[in-house]
């Protein structure tokens, strides 16, 4: 696809849907729009316009509960992103992202079935929602990404949650390689409580992307795998204004040990309910038996909510760089808008 | 960078329409809780629904007057869709369950209450509760006694629960507000009372 289709199809497909959103926007769910801007400096790339591996975009979420007289038994969900990286070329600067694409069946409350595109069953990513945050989760240094394609099946029960899903291991775009898989799996507290705790397990052999894009199909760094096993724990502890997240996974990348871990701090300014701090650090060890293959983030955030549609956010992060010998300081500010 | 332009007028189009908010309160849980409040049930239907939708600044003005209290501007106003969770015993509704956000001494409360038909509350819990008192608040000697209570009885100040906690009762008085918020709204979103 040329890079003037593409753009033209997304832009018009975009235009297109936001008046459908009164035509969508039924009492059984809610069609928004949204709008996802960042720019920030590097000390290392200089001017930005994206944090990790999220881009400026605009998109959409249509979400709705299917219900016959006996009540619910379909969800569905849909949230897309067209995305712009400027540091790309041309062909490369637009793209569609397609992150939660799902359906979700219930035959009761112990037994759901869900296809199509979704976090994986492990770690924090699947229980907090960083759609929309600049702060994320240990998901893309420990997986490689945060969603991806294939069935899962979860339900809750009175005193724990479980989920386990079977994905191509591709992440973003639609493809498998050299028998790619990810087998995942994760049992928890239920949510919803002040104090919330998960033991996870990860096997799969994993492909290895670069770039969030959907369509066309981000890069694909290798056509091996990388065979991945893991096992990891999380939790969360509301206390006050303060909520504390944590998360570490230990494993094997084909023959390395590898650990990361994640410890954050979230502090809602009691006399400014709408003005949350964050501070957060990040680590992950690629080969445990090699010291040079440790890498460390420290995240400073702030998100200042300017109405329910509405927040701002700003971050500074200094990445140790232990990998590569190179540190990098980053600030991003972000205006994000998600209404119908 | 030239091509920014074109992420600029997406977005002035995007503005161009009224807008609605992200959804206010839904339950983590919705099959957990709803069994487990009325475990003779199988099944409720969810509605999402704001004020805008059924009255606009017309019927806000409405409930705030029976809730003698202003709606706050940004996790109040009128584009909040509210999740409503009509509980099913075959195809017979046997009660309701809604929650709202309520802002606290140190963050924000969910609020979750469950009614029988004729109103009368089955259930109370908060989802979430930003107190270093929330084990206090949390507890179910605290939270039973909303039992039986009506929106009538609410209003009129005709219960006698006594503040929990030690030196939270903003946080007392912020869940007496979120509860009259959440059986109004049940009352002139979902049951259509006038």
């Amino acid at each position: 696809m040329s890079f003037v289709s593409a753009r033209v199809l997304i832009t018009l497909a975009l235009i297109a849907l936001f008046p459908a959103c009164w035509a969508l926007a039924e009492p059984e769910g809610f069609f928004y729009k949204e709008a996802n801007l960042i720019a920030g400096y590097s000390s290392k790339d200089r001017w930005v316009d994206k944090n990790g591996m999220m881009n400026s975009s605009v998109g959409l979420e249509w979400y709705r509960k299917f219900s016959g007289e006996y009540g619910d038994f379909l969800t569905a969900d849909l949230q897309v992103r067209a995305s712009y990286d400027s540091k790309k070329n041309s062909t490369e600067s637009w793209g569609l992202e397609i992150h939660n694409a799902w359906l979700e069946y219930k035959f009761s409350q112990y037994l759901k079935i869900r296809g199509g595109h979704f976090d994986p069953s492990f770690g924090l990513e699947p229980v907090v929602d960083t759609h929309s945050t600049l702060l994320q989760t240990l998901a893309e240094q420990d997986i490689g990404f945060n969603k991806d394609w294939g069935a899962q099946l979860r339900g809750a029960f009175p005193h724990f949650d479980y989920e386990a899903s079977l994905q191509l291991g591709s992440g973003m775009s639609v493809r498998r390689r050299d028998d790619s898989y990810l087998a995942t799996f994760r049992i928890g507290t239920p949510q919803g409580r002040n104090w919330q705790a998960g033991l996870s397990l990860l096997s799969g052999r994993v492909l290895q992307t670069e770039g969030m894009r959907t369509v066309p199909k981000n890069h694909l760094l290798s056509e091996d795998t990388i065979t991945q096993e893991r096992v990891g724990l999380d939790g969360q502890y509301l206390f006050g204004p303060a909520l504390f997240k944590g998360e570490v996974a230990y494993g094997r990348n084909d023959s390395a040990d590898v650990l990361g871990y994640l410890t954050e701090l979230d502090y809602t300014v009691p006399s400014i309910q709408n003005l949350e701090l964050q501070l957060q650090y990040k680590s992950w060890i690629s080969d445990l038996s090699n010291t040079s293959t440790n890498d460390g983030w420290l995240t400073f955030g702030a998100a200042y909510k300017l109405s329910q549609s509405t927040t701002l956010r700003a971050a500074f992060e200094h990445d140790f760089g232990m990998m590569d010998k190179k540190t990098e300081d980053r600030f991003v500010v972000q205006f994000y808008f998600l209404g119908a | 960078m030239r091509k920014i332009p074109v992420i600029a007028l997406l977005i002035l189009g995007l503005f161009a329409q009224a807008a609605y908010a992200a959804v206010g309160c839904s339950l983590t849980d919705p099959d957990r809780d709803v069994k487990r409040i009325f475990p003779a049930s199988t099944g409720y239907k969810t509605t999402f629904v704001t004020i805008k939708e059924k009255g606009g600044e017309p019927l806000k003005k409405e409930i705030e007057e029976k809730f003698q209290d202003k709606f706050e501007p940004v996790y109040e106003s009128v584009d909040v869709p509210y999740a409503f969770y009509t509980v099913l015993k075959g195809k017979d509704a046997v009660g309701y369950i809604h929650g709202v956000n309520q802002k606290g001494k140190f963050g924000g409360m969910q609020l979750i209450v469950a009614i029988e038909l004729s109103g009368k509350i089955v259930d109370f819990y908060y989802q979430k509760m930003s107190s270093p008192e929330a084990g206090r608040f949390m507890d179910k000697k605290f939270t039973s006694q909303f039992k039986g209570l009506t929106l009538d009885g609410l209003m009129k100040g005709k219960f006698s629960i006594s503040d929990p906690s030690v030196k939270s009762s903003e946080d007392f008085r912020a869940t007496i507000r979120g509860l009259k918020k959440n059986l109004l709204l049940i009352d002139a979103l979902l049951l259509f009372k006038k």
